[in-house]
């Protein structure tokens, strides 16, 4: 288990974290999401002993991150960090010696990850002469280069493609079935319901919602059935008792239901409106979850 | 790996991207170039002996032993050829074999052929050869002996003071080359420290190792570059200057010149040091500048007063400078070329060196470990020190 436990990190008078904690299992994809400045890129820069946390650690297999286990990670830092002038297949085998990797090894990596990534052609070229989106690539390898057991990534997918986030996408589930724990910060929450087991959003802080996907929509309180109904007047829902209309529009409802209130007393009411195209709860998507989770957070705050 | 696994790693990227270095390089084979250029040119200034071929007719030995003598009262030496007769001599005059003919030199009336009478030289050390025989001769018709002047013995009072002042110039050569291998290195090492800073490539390399590992294996990698064209120029300058003659006394050049590679060493850890950390506050190269302009002057200053000492090396500027730290390495092996430092003086220097390497290394630590990850323009000193991985 990759644990962030009760991180604290103040710069002066501006707390940035405020005790972040959650647990990332093996083989489990983490999406970390939040606000700009909520605290993303230091918790993970904590991880990576690029700063130091007031409070908390981070543990990996219940021992606590240092310098031989950062070794064993594969890191991808926000704003990548490539030489601009040393050729691609250089660099990767200098990052896997750094990570701890033989010479041979190393140099039996770097081909094997840019061949995997489309890189093969690229080999010696300068890094500098690269396009963003191979550049992009590189940076990829480099965190992947040195078969890390952990994999941390600062948006990973910003400024890519989409066929190049189907490429990192491919790549990085591959990872996880490898049985790595792999955690990545992204504000494409649609990416990240997508890829992620699991999400945590940070907001101010904290981490205000975290779990399965599934597991926040059942945590949202109140929740929402769409029903529609062909060429129903307005107001045929009005009646059913516990039954708040949040949205209609030419048959289409959107209705909140009390609790305890029988759904199908709800579809016996419609299909006495008329003919019933359409009767499901409606699931919230990651970004109404996000907006929810973050707005109460801020009213809280 | 342990924890020298990640310097040695560091120092050989550092070694192997410099070497491939097209401005190295060409800054490399310009520096030999220059070395070589500059013992050529010693070697041709140097040697102030002319020489000249002179012809004679009916002469002999008598009179190819005066004009040999009267060439060297004007410092020019003499070839003579023997020529058939009259004719022959217009030839070889002609033909530029011969510089001057003189005929009949011992006789009664010698007669002197050249070209031009441009060819002052040559005619007139045959005019004076003509005036030292009819003396001779006259002397000898008049039966006065001709007893050669006795040797002379000399009585050398300070015998090395040669070699001091051979030393001494070596000394100032190896000083400037010290002075601009200093700048180029410590130049290098601020300018990789600004690159892996700028393009963010410093947060993957801490992530694996500690800022002083990073810091030591980039000074130890350009360092070993830096001594490798240190030495071959010294290699070079001493086994080309003894074999071509510019210099005649091995044991006045071999001890200096490896005086100023021991002190590139201390002097090149100490800028080397004071670069990197000076350059970590800085997060594009376009800043560089500014930050290592008081770290240059003190180069400047040091290599300005080791020039006064190279002219006055018992001066007291001289004296106290060769103990500072930073200006020691350049002051200090031209006190010792010129016989002026003590064994304890230079033992004094060196240990003074190695403190303030000692402190430049623990404090620019942690100044470098708390300004490398800060970034978006100047990082304060102040700053950098409270920062420290914060």
């Amino acid at each position: 288990m990759l644990e962030f436990d009760g991180l604290v990190k103040a710069y002066g008078e501006n707390r940035v974290l405020d005790g972040v904690g959650f647990t990332v299992a093996p083989g489990q994809m983490f999406g970390f999401c939040g606000s700009n400045g909520a605290g993303k890129t230091t918790t993970m820069r904590i991880a990576m002993g690029l700063a130091r946390a007031d409070a908390g650690q981070v543990r990996w297999q219940g021992t606590p991150l240092d310098e031989a286990a950062r070794r064993r990670i594969g890191y991808m830092p926000e704003e990548r960090g490539l030489y601009p002038k040393m050729k691609v297949v250089e660099q990767l085998v200098y990052f896997a010696r750094l990570h701890g990797l033989t010479a041979g090894d190393a140099a039996a990596a770097a081909q094997h990850w840019t061949e995997r990534l489309g890189l093969a052609d690229k080999r010696d070229q300068r890094v500098e002469k690269l396009s963003l989106g191979n550049q992009q690539r590189v940076q990829l390898a480099a965190a992947l280069v040195s078969r890390p057991e952990v994999l941390i990534l600062d948006e990973p997918f910003s400024g890519l493609d989409p066929v190049g986030v189907d490429s990192l996408a491919d790549a990085l589930l591959e990872q996880c079935r490898r049985g790595v724990p792999v955690v990545f910060s992204s504000h494409q929450l649609d990416l990240v319901e997508r890829l992620c087991d699991a999400v945590g959003i940070l907001a101010r802080g904290r981490i205000v919602a975290s779990g399965t996907v599934d597991e926040l929509r059942a945590a949202e309180a109140g929740r929402q059935l769409r029903v529609v109904v062909h060429d129903a007047p307005n107001g045929w829902a009005g009646a059913v008792p516990g039954v708040r209309v949040v949205s209609e529009s030419r048959g289409d409802t959107v209705l909140e239901l009390a609790p305890g209130t029988d759904d199908q007393a709800v579809l016996a009411a419609a299909l006495r409106a008329g003919p019933v195209r359409h009767f499901a709860w409606r699931e919230p998507t990651l970004v109404e979850l996000f907006r929810e989770a973050v707005s109460t957070q801020e009213v809280a705050a | 790996m342990s924890a020298f696994g990640q310097v040695r790693l560091v120092a050989g990227r550092e070694m192997s991207t410099r070497v491939k270095d097209k401005g190295f390089i060409v800054s490399s084979v310009v520096i030999v170039l220059l070395v070589l250029g500059l013992m050529v040119f010693q070697l041709v200034s140097g040697s102030s002996t002319q020489t000249t071929t002179v012809g004679t007719v009916a002469g002999g030995a008598q009179v190819e032993q005066a004009l040999v003598r009267s060439g060297e009262q004007v410092g020019t030496e003499v070839t003579v050829v023997e020529l058939a007769d009259e004719d022959a001599a217009r030839q070889a005059v002609e033909d530029g074999d011969v510089e001057a003919v003189l005929v009949d030199g011992a006789g009664d009336a010698p007669r002197v052929v050249v070209e031009s009478s441009a060819d002052e030289a040559a005619a007139a050390i045959a005019e004076t050869a003509v005036g030292a025989l009819s003396v001779a001769r006259q002397l000898g018709e008049q039966g006065v002996d001709l007893v050669a002047a006795p040797a002379i013995s000399y009585s050398v009072l300070d015998p090395d003071d040669d070699g001091d002042t051979t030393a001494v110039l070596v000394a100032l050569l190896g000083v400037v080359v010290l002075y601009g291998l200093l700048i180029l290195f410590g130049q290098f090492v601020a300018q990789g420290v600004v690159e892996e800073k700028s393009s963010r490539v410093v947060e993957i390399l801490l992530s694996t190792m500690k800022p002083w590992q990073l810091l030591t294996g980039k000074i130890i990698g350009l360092g070993l570059l830096g001594l490798a064209q240190l030495v071959t120029i010294a290699v070079i300058g001493v086994v080309g200057s003894l074999a071509l003659d510019v210099v005649s006394v091995p044991s006045a050049v071999v001890p200096t010149v490896v005086s100023v590679v021991a002190w590139f060493v201390l002097g090149y850890t100490f800028y080397a040091a004071v670069f990197a950390v000076a350059a970590s506050l800085v997060s594009r190269q376009e800043d560089l500048g500014s930050v290592l302009t008081p770290t240059t002057l003190l180069l400047v200053v040091g290599f300005i007063v080791s020039l006064q000492a190279a002219q006055d090396p018992g001066s007291t500027l001289a004296t106290v400078t060769s103990f500072v730290p930073g200006l020691s390495p350049l002051v200090m092996p031209v006190r010792m070329a010129a016989g002026e430092a003590a064994v304890w003086e230079v033992a004094v220097a060196v240990l003074l060196m190695l403190v303030a390497i000692a402190v430049v290394v623990r404090i620019g630590g942690r100044v470098y470990s708390g300004a490398l990850l800060r970034t978006g323009g100047k990082t304060k000193l102040r700053e950098a020190l409270a920062a420290d991985r914060g």
